[in-house]
């Protein structure tokens, strides 16, 4: 009988051990290493998921390896945990982050409390940034981050789709994006679409999961209103939604439960549809002769895209400087740029790199995105860096999405309550209104 | 080593307990904590903004009415399914492997399915369309069809999870001796009569670990609605799991798991103090 009682007691230790060492053995302890063999800790918000983290340790910090006898140790972060260690080892002094990579909102605020190195006179040979990229990345005449990977969000077209075009609109407007591509044209489509095939065949990515509130706020919003929030109850914000409302006739109504539109492209459920470029990738991946990826319309005040770029930027007082620019040399490489689009679906931020993607479905969907990347009425829109705030920013466009498209209230009522909540987030944060 | 045999039954729960005090209490007074502080003081602020949220109204009763329609449903089903297949006939075993099939699916996975089948261009609409019984496809998903994702839904719900309650409800019906079901048939009871005098009230052990089985899984249903109907129709799981993982307001998300787990406690008790298990041989 002890026996047995000895064993339960046993039992109880091992799970005790096991919980105490889970709960506190979690923690990394990591300190620049003395002897010869330099690792450098580079830690990411970016190639977070485990296939992506698989890539860069397989792939890409192994060839950098080979090439430059450097050791890096990837450190996959989230931005709150990247922020909040930063700040500890900024005030401290006793700085172990050699490399970050994040946002440029996340850079932005990281340069805006004096935590990063000035970049300005390293340069980086054979390639060419591409010049918006270049621009965002200079705060204040300080070279803050070097663009690194980018993405955007694009429209995507079932070819069979153009037989239904509105009068006046062609398929090289919509390819290039001109400036009969815009959201009345889009209208006509939609509807010549329904009214042809009896179904609506355009598609948004309103599920619980999906991105529609970046449709709102980076595309529509500035492209009637010329500003993602500031004018967010203004006359033209309630013409754009009642806009949208008369849209939503000839979307389809399960566009509420997608969270990712390639699936419905390729189940062709919809001819065209709106999203992030990795979340499409798929459908063109499996049918590249089927879609095509074209700019998004424009609206009164321009054509408003959002431009996610991320960048590398080294911490003030890194230790290991030198090495660092070395792999961001490494990383913005055309060939290491391409790798990076081929394995994981990010686009270049370097010139050269566009023209080396070999054709497939890559080069389908890098033509649209800089198609769109060069269109003359661009109105650029960056995601805001609300840090946790920043779900309660998208929240609020998707409640008004519900409210005045879904449910049918007054936009003007909607946007007049809810404009007051959106400006507070961001006079709380202490930034400017986008 | 020498113990009292009195204290051997409590060293036999303590690894059990020791379990759920980690895995369970642990968690249930960090929520307590997040959901009625802030600051570090005592605080309803929480309560309050959950409670005039009308998504969270919302989420309550769409999370009771699916339960209310689902699990009565289920049992009935299975009832009249375990009573099918508890008899000789050819392809018994056949049977009851196909019906319990769903039982290995998990409820994502269910969700897609369904979702696949009843799509514009699924499998229904492309029959219905095909046999000519219909013009349009009929359309299931999307926040204008509501009505028709909650039916949906209760068809992807009856699909997966009738089968846990079959195999309890047959193992249960398995179980009742035949001497009780023969002795009745010998003083003449028909079919209609041993089963309301002799099956289902034997069967009611089984029933009620069916019942509380089901409902407690019911308010906690979370995937197939994600996946069917997104937040078109809320339920607590998925707002709790929204405003956790999109707002980051981990107060309001505790609130949830709260009301998840209150539920689920009330619904369980009421269930063991009105469905007391009846035994023949006891009964006076």
């Amino acid at each position: 009988m002890s026996r047995k009682i000895g064993f339960a007691g046993v039992l109880v230790l091992v799970l005790l051990g096991a919980i105490v060492s889970g709960c506190i053995g979690g923690e990394e302890t990591t300190s620049p290493t003395t002897t010869e063999q330099v690792t450098i800790n580079w830690l990411s918000t970016q190639l977070n998921p485990p296939e992506e983290r698989a890539f860069v340790q397989e792939q890409l910090l192994k060839e950098f390896k080979d090439q430059s006898g450097i050791d890096v140790n990837f450190v996959p972060i989230s931005y709150s945990d990247l922020a909040t260690r930063l700040e500890a080892e900024e005030q401290t002094g006793e700085v172990t982050i050699d490399l970050v990579a994040d946002l440029h909102g996340g850079l932005d605020f990281f340069n805006s409390q004096a935590w990063l190195e000035d970049l300005s006179g390293k340069t980086l040979e054979g390639r060419t940034f591409i010049s918006t990229f270049e621009k965002y990345a200079t705060i204040d005449g300080k070279k803050v981050y070097i663009p690194w990977m980018s993405a955007t969000y694009v429209m995507v077209v079932n070819k069979k789709a153009f037989d239904y075009l509105p009068a006046g609109l062609t398929q090289d407007d919509v390819m290039k994006g001109t400036e009969k591509w815009d959201y009345n044209a889009l209208l006509e489509w939609a509807k010549n679409l329904k009214e042809a095939t009896g179904q609506p065949q355009l598609g948004f990515p309103a599920g619980p999961k999906g991105l529609l509130h970046r449709f709102l706020h980076g595309y529509i919003y500035p492209s009637f209103t010329g500003y993602q929030a500031k004018n967010f109850d203004s006359p033209e914000a309630v013409q754009m939604w009642n806009y949208l409302s008369e849209l939503w006739q000839y979307v389809n109504p399960a566009s509420t439960t997608w969270d990712a539109m390639g699936e419905p492209l390729l189940r062709g459920e919809v001819m065209l549809a709106w999203d992030h470029t990795a979340r499409i990738k798929n459908a063109i991946e499996s049918n590249p002769d089927q879609f095509v990826v074209v700019p998004v319309p424009r609206g009164p005040k321009g054509r408003g895209f959002i431009l996610v770029v991320a960048g590398l930027a080294i911490p003030k007082n890194a230790p290991h400087q030198d090495e660092a620019w070395k792999l961001i040399d490494y990383l913005t490489k055309p060939e290491t740029q391409v790798k990076i689009l081929e394995n994981v679906g990010f686009f270049p931020t370097v010139q050269e790199a566009t023209g080396a993607i070999p054709s497939g479905p890559l080069k389908v969907l890098a033509e649209g995105v800089t198609a769109q990347s060069a269109t003359p009425d661009a109105v650029v829109a960056m995601i805001p860096n609300l840090g946790e705030k920043g779900g309660q920013f998208t929240d609020a466009y998707r409640t008004a999405f519900q409210r005045i498209v879904l449910k049918g209230e007054d936009p003007e009522t909607v946007v007049k309550e809810l404009g007051p909540q959106i400006k507070a987030l961001f006079q709380e944060m202490g930034q400017e209104i986008p | 080593m020498k113990v009292k045999s009195s204290y051997i039954p409590y060293f036999l729960i303590l690894p059990a307990f020791a379990y759920l005090l980690f895995f369970v209490g642990y968690p249930l007074v960090q929520a307590l904590y997040t959901a009625f502080t802030q600051n570090g003081h005592f605080s309803l602020a929480t309560v309050r903004k959950t409670f005039t949220d009308p998504y969270f109204w919302d989420a309550l009763k769409y999370t009771i009415t699916l339960a209310g329609v689902i699990v009565p449903t289920q049992v009935a089903l299975a009832i009249i399914l375990a009573l099918g297949v508890n008899r000789v006939f050819k392809g018994k075993d056949f049977t009851i492997y196909a019906l319990t099939i769903p039982l290995t699916i998990s409820d994502v996975a269910a969700g897609l399915i369904w979702y696949s089948m009843l799509s514009p261009s699924g499998f229904l609409n492309k029959l219905l369309l095909n046999i000519g019984l219909i013009n349009n496809p009929i359309y299931f998903f999307g926040y204008q069809y509501r009505h028709m994702e909650f039916l949906a839904i209760v068809l992807a719900e009856l699909w997966r999870a009738t089968s846990i309650v079959f195999v309890i409800i047959l193992a249960g019906l398995q179980m009742i001796s035949h001497e009780y079901l023969e002795a009745a048939e010998v003083f003449g009871a028909d079919y209609w009569t041993r089963l309301r005098k002799i099956v289902i009230p034997l069967l009611k052990p089984s029933i009620q670990s069916a019942l509380i089985i089901r409902t407690l899984f019911a308010m906690q249903i979370f995937g197939i609605v994600w996946i069917l109907a997104g937040r078109d129709i809320p339920i607590l799981a998925g707002e709790g799991f929204y405003r956790l993982t999109e707002l980051k307001e981990y107060d309001v998300a505790s609130i949830y798991a709260l009301v998840i787990a209150g539920l689920s406690i009330i619904l369980g008790a009421l269930y063991i103090k009105f469905m007391k298990a009846e035994y023949l041989e006891v009964r006076g």
